[in-house]
């Protein structure tokens, strides 16, 4: 379960995030959407403790996560590139996450081999560093590095940019799997409400850092944000 | 013309760039470094005719310089193949312009002739053609000979981009020249073949025949045409462009042994491979052996070798120099992935002891390559020995201490030799206490006591703060979790 409690994150008496509450129950798939500097990426970097925040706590399991260590063991993410090792090759990354978590050679081998329907043949057993990959591949790698761990909680940054069409089908696909399956956690920003809501079943709409909606996804749940988001 | 535009687009890309407004202390710093070594040079080219009288008894000095030139030009041939930043251009930004390809070319080989940094030696050489050849030969010949000269540094600057767009990846052809000069050098040491006199017969004819000049302009215009020939054959920017060092990953697949200590095994092959794969980071280690050479010039001089101050000096340097010049930027170096540091399975204790480990493997390397110098003496043991424990008990826990401070995104893509991007005063300020609080402990003891004793005290030192290394290590775990969110800040800050 994750918690956030009076959370507030300021640049310069600008403030960018502002949460007064907020409860991700186990288990949830948990869509966020919101324009460009809605405070997306602030909140799952709160989260992430990659900054610290103004005012209010996160806590993961009642454990809070600023300065502590203990829940990475169980947290899976990727936000951006600077999530990637970008002179290794997508084998020698799978390899280090791998083995940050404890996995032997042939769970990584089983992974990725797992994970070859996504790939598609093009990251793992690639000889190119990331650095060289496209963008596309470059994505693939990192969330395929954040579910290596088997985490109990996914975060995921526009996980669907940048993606081609087939690869947003197979991610799609394999996010619900993942839920049914290992009843992972999950928490997905995304500009496109369409793979919102059909990969979560709660969608939360930010706007200038606060929440303004909160809504179960429904069949009516696409019109309600269309409607929202229309100018 | 389209050649000078695109000077100027280059001109202002550099003044436009963030950076140069940025950290004006490492700015004084370098004009203050530039200024030190003009100087320098002025005072080379002013006295060297003086000095070559004195060197030789029947050569003059214009002869004793054309006999050396051949080993100058090589010289600085061999250097600008590891030095000289490859000049390449933004070409993707023009190529769609309608801009001819063959004046895309020229002016990526004639930009570098444009760099102020190429003519610094012009500093020795025109004070000494004025003042002796000039009066050894005639103004003409100076003229003469300052011309050849700068046409040398053009072909040579093309020259050497063209060996290392053909060589660089090609360690062999290297270790082939390499051992080429080296005959030449044994051959003229042997007295079978003097490189030395043949020298002679050329630059005196390029220098004083009337129309010397043009043969070394011939020359120049001959390496050009290399260069364009080398660029037709070539003709797409990712064939020249070419980066990827292949085959690298055989070299880190050797240290697979550490996979065996776990996470902190892991974090270290990490590094190891991150400084592989860099040419930043490469040129940093080849530097810190580059270095230990400082030891053939302290020891074996008699100035130096009994003054405890230089002593020290020298022997912190060639047993500290690739832990000072890697931990300054330690952690920064990370900070591409800093994100990922943070976020995956590694507890900030495990991964500050990992760059710990590090920087005192730096040091024993460094102590044991510099071991052939055991045969001076008793005296150089001694220092080594201390010096080694004092680097490693003292000075890498304030650079992992200090280097939290460093919230400047250290860029590895960029391809210089002589890079200092995210430097910043911060980097200088730790130098300080690094380097001269020791030498200034051992000015003092100094006056109190022997030598023996004051290595015997830098010893207990550095043991004492080996010993600590625990206690060393959770402070700068406490001090990383503070400030770790003004650096993964600072590191996400693209330039």
């Amino acid at each position: 379960m994750i918690q956030l409690t009076n959370l507030s994150k300021k640049y310069n008496d600008n403030v960018v995030l502002d949460i007064d509450s907020l409860t991700i129950s186990d288990g949830e798939s948990f869509g966020l959407v919101g324009n460009n500097g809605a405070g997306k990426t602030t909140m799952f970097r709160l989260i992430l403790d990659l900054i610290e925040a103004t005012t209010g706590k996160v806590t993961i399991d009642g454990q809070p996560v600023a300065r502590r260590d203990e829940w990475k063991t169980f947290v899976g993410s990727f936000l951006d590139e600077g999530f990637l090792i970008d002179y290794l090759t997508p084998d020698e990354y799978f390899a280090f996450v791998g083995k940050l978590y404890g996995k032997s050679e042939g769970d990584i081998t089983a992974f990725t081999d797992k994970m070859a329907d996504f790939f598609n043949g093009e990251v793992a057993g690639n000889k190119k560093l990331i650095r060289e990959l496209s963008k596309g591949n470059q994505k693939k790698t990192g969330i395929a590095a954040a579910l290596l761990c088997d985490p109990k909680i996914l975060i995921l940054d526009e996980p669907f940019t940048a993606l081609d069409p087939s690869s947003q089908i197979r991610l799609k696909r394999l996010l619900n799997e993942l839920q049914e399956t290992q009843e992972m956690t999950m928490l997905i920003s995304s500009h496109d409400l369409n793979h919102v809501t059909e990969v979560c079943k709660r969608t939360v709409v930010l706007e200038k850092g606060k929440i303004v909606r909160d809504i179960a996804t429904s069949s009516d749940t696409l019109k309600e944000l269309e409607n929202y988001f229309a100018v | 013309m389209l050649i000078a535009d695109l000077l100027k687009q280059e001109f202002r890309k550099n003044f436009r760039s963030q950076t140069f407004y940025r950290s004006l202390a490492v700015k004084l710093f370098t004009g203050f470094m530039a200024i030190y070594f003009a100087v320098l040079f002025l005072m080379i080219g002013f006295f060297l005719g003086e000095i070559l009288e004195e060197v030789h008894e029947t050569l003059d000095p214009v002869q004793l310089i054309n006999g050396a030139s051949i080993y100058i030009v090589l010289g600085a041939l061999i250097f600008r193949f590891f030095m000289q930043q490859l000049q390449t251009i933004n070409l993707q930004s023009y190529q769609a312009l309608p801009i001819r390809r063959s004046t895309l070319v020229n002016f990526m080989l004639l930009k570098p002739i444009f760099s102020i940094s190429n003519y610094l030696t012009l500093l020795i050489i025109i004070p000494f053609a004025i003042r002796t050849i000039s009066a050894w030969e005639s103004g003409f010949v100076a003229f003469q000979f300052v011309l050849n000269c700068i046409l040398i540094i053009w072909a040579n600057t093309w020259l050497a981009s063209y060996l290392k767009r053909k060589f660089s990846h090609n360690l062999k052809a290297l270790i082939v020249i390499l051992v080429i000069v080296a005959g030449f050098v044994a051959l003229e040491y042997f007295k079978i073949f003097s490189l030395f006199d043949f020298s002679m017969k050329i630059f005196n004819f390029l220098t004083i025949k009337p129309f010397g000049w043009l043969v070394t302009l011939i020359f120049a215009a001959i390496v050009y045409g290399i260069n364009l020939l080398f660029f037709n054959r070539n003709y797409y920017p990712e064939k020249f462009n070419e980066k990827l060092n292949k085959g690298e990953n055989k070299v880190v697949g050797g240290f697979s042994f550490l996979e065996k200590y776990g996470t902190i095994g892991e974090l270290i092959r990490l590094q190891i491979r991150l400084i592989f794969r860099h040419k930043r980071t490469k040129t940093l280690i080849y530097l810190s052996v580059f270095f230990m050479l400082y030891g053939l010039l302290f020891y074996l001089s008699d100035l130096y070798a009994d003054s405890t101050t230089w002593l020290v000096f020298c022997g912190l340097i060639i047993t500290g120099m690739a832990s000072i010049t890697y931990g300054q930027w330690v952690i920064s170096w990370e900070s591409n992935y800093f994100d990922a540091i943070l976020t995956k399975n590694i507890p900030s204790d495990i991964y500050i002891k990992a760059n710990f480990y590090i920087l005192i493997a730096f040091n024993i390397l460094s102590y044991l390559i510099s071991m052939p110098y055991f045969l001076i003496g008793t005296k150089i043991i001694y220092l080594h020995t201390a010096m080694f424990l004092y680097n490693t008990g003292i000075n890498v826990f304030l650079l992992v201490f200090t280097a939290s401070f460093n919230t400047k995104r250290v860029d590895l893509m960029t391809k210089s030799s002589f890079n200092y991007q995210g430097t910043t005063y911060k980097s200088f300020l730790i130098i300080l206490p690094i380097m001269f609080i020791p030498i200034l402990l051992a000015g003092v003891l100094n006056i109190f006591t022997t030598y023996n004793v004051i290595m015997l005290i830098f010893g207990v030192l550095g043991l004492l703060g080996m010993l600590l290394l625990p206690v060393q290590m959770k402070l700068s775990t406490q001090h990383y979790n503070k400030r770790k969110y003004a650096m993964a800040e600072g590191f996400r800050e693209k330039e």
